[in-house]
């Protein structure tokens, strides 16, 4: 019988299915920092605001207050869309910005949410955002992901494979998570 | 390096295309109701539409800016919105979608909160959207009824 050189192929394996996911991997990791620290920042925006001074508007009627704000601050272009959260204050919608007056005063707020380059197209990804077909082919990369590590466990053999240092940074791997995990229903 | 540089570059691409937004886009699951309630309606006699899934329609006034999941629309009366709060992750709305039309379905929900509870919201509210360093919260009072709708699905539109 000949003898089955699985070794050869589990490390064919890790290599070719490795190289399948780098793409991905890299995605998901640089997008996990991101989010993980979601309270410190916003990964998917960049908001920028801009404050300044226009003459206050004391106009009665809805369109005759949108229309001076529009000339005191030279918007040639429609709104999307005008709303009065308060009497005092006149939001402006615009594709690419929001304008909030502050009536009697004429105080301005431009605020521009700019989406993050690449940043958060990786995002929605790993978030599944598209949802759909995404989900399957996030399904495989996960399946993928598997295949590489377990295979990767088997990659070397000797002092360094998974009988010898191997087993003890495996191991490390494990304990971690469960040793946290307890620690966090503890207390 | 070339061919890398190429494939990376059209990776990048087709992600931006995958992810870009197209109008009208719709959220979570198909609407069911086909009469719209009016905002105003609801927010003038809330005791009467709490539980009930209702439809509503207006322009999205606001948009959780972090994490996408809730909305504000604005009301067909001025000084009145309504927040409709969904899911984290199952719905993710864009802050693209600031002052377009927005057909949305959901529950009413109608809770007293303590002036505790108040302060924790507005200050969670503040940190999302970058604004903790104008969070007063001795300007809050309370206890106050709090009505908004629990999301299930959206059609946002120009």
């Amino acid at each position: 019988m000949p003898k089955i050189r699985w070794r050869k192929w589990n490390n064919i394996l890790h290599r070719d299915i490795g190289y399948l996911v780098v793409a991905l991997t890299v995605a998901y990791c640089i997008s996990g920092i991101a989010v993980n620290h979601i309270n410190d920042w916003n990964p998917n925006y960049r908001i920028t605001k801009e404050f300044i001074s226009i003459p206050p508007i004391h106009a009665e009627s809805r369109d005759e207050i949108v229309a001076q704000a529009r000339a005191s601050l030279r918007l040639e272009k429609e709104p999307r869309n005008a709303f009065r959260p308060d009497p005092s204050t006149l939001q402006l919608f615009f594709e690419d910005k929001t304008v909030s007056i502050d009536l009697p005063t004429g105080n301005v707020l431009i605020e521009r949410a700019t989406p993050r380059r690449v940043l958060f197209e990786m995002n929605q990804l790993h978030l599944n955002r598209p949802k759909k077909l995404w989900t399957y082919i996030a399904d495989l990369y996960a399946l993928a992901l598997l295949v590489v590590s377990v295979t990767g466990l088997f990659v070397l053999k000797g002092k360094n494979g998974i009988t010898g240092r191997g087993a003890w940074l495996t191991a490390i791997g494990f304990v971690i998570p469960i040793v946290y995990w307890i620690y966090y229903i503890s207390f | 390096m070339k061919k890398m540089s190429a494939v990376m570059l059209i990776s990048m691409l087709l992600m931006s295309l995958a992810v870009a937004q197209e109008v009208p886009k719709e959220y979570g699951k198909p609407l069911t109701v086909k009469k719209p309630t009016k905002i105003s309606e609801i927010l003038a006699n809330p005791q009467t539409h709490d539980g009930k899934r209702v439809l509503v329609e207006g322009p999205v006034v606001d948009v959780c800016p972090k994490r996408g999941c809730w909305i504000q629309i604005g009301s067909d009366k001025e000084f009145e919105m309504i927040q409709f709060k969904v899911e984290d992750g199952v719905i993710v709305f864009p802050m693209e979608a600031k002052g377009l039309k927005v057909r949305a379905e959901g529950i009413v929900s109608v809770t007293t909160l303590t002036r505790e509870q108040l302060i924790e919201q507005a200050r969670h509210q503040a940190e999302e959207q970058g604004k903790l360093d104008e969070f007063k919260p001795e300007s809050i009072e309370g206890p106050k009824t709090v009505i908004r709708l629990n999301g299930e699905g959206a059609i946002i539109t120009k």
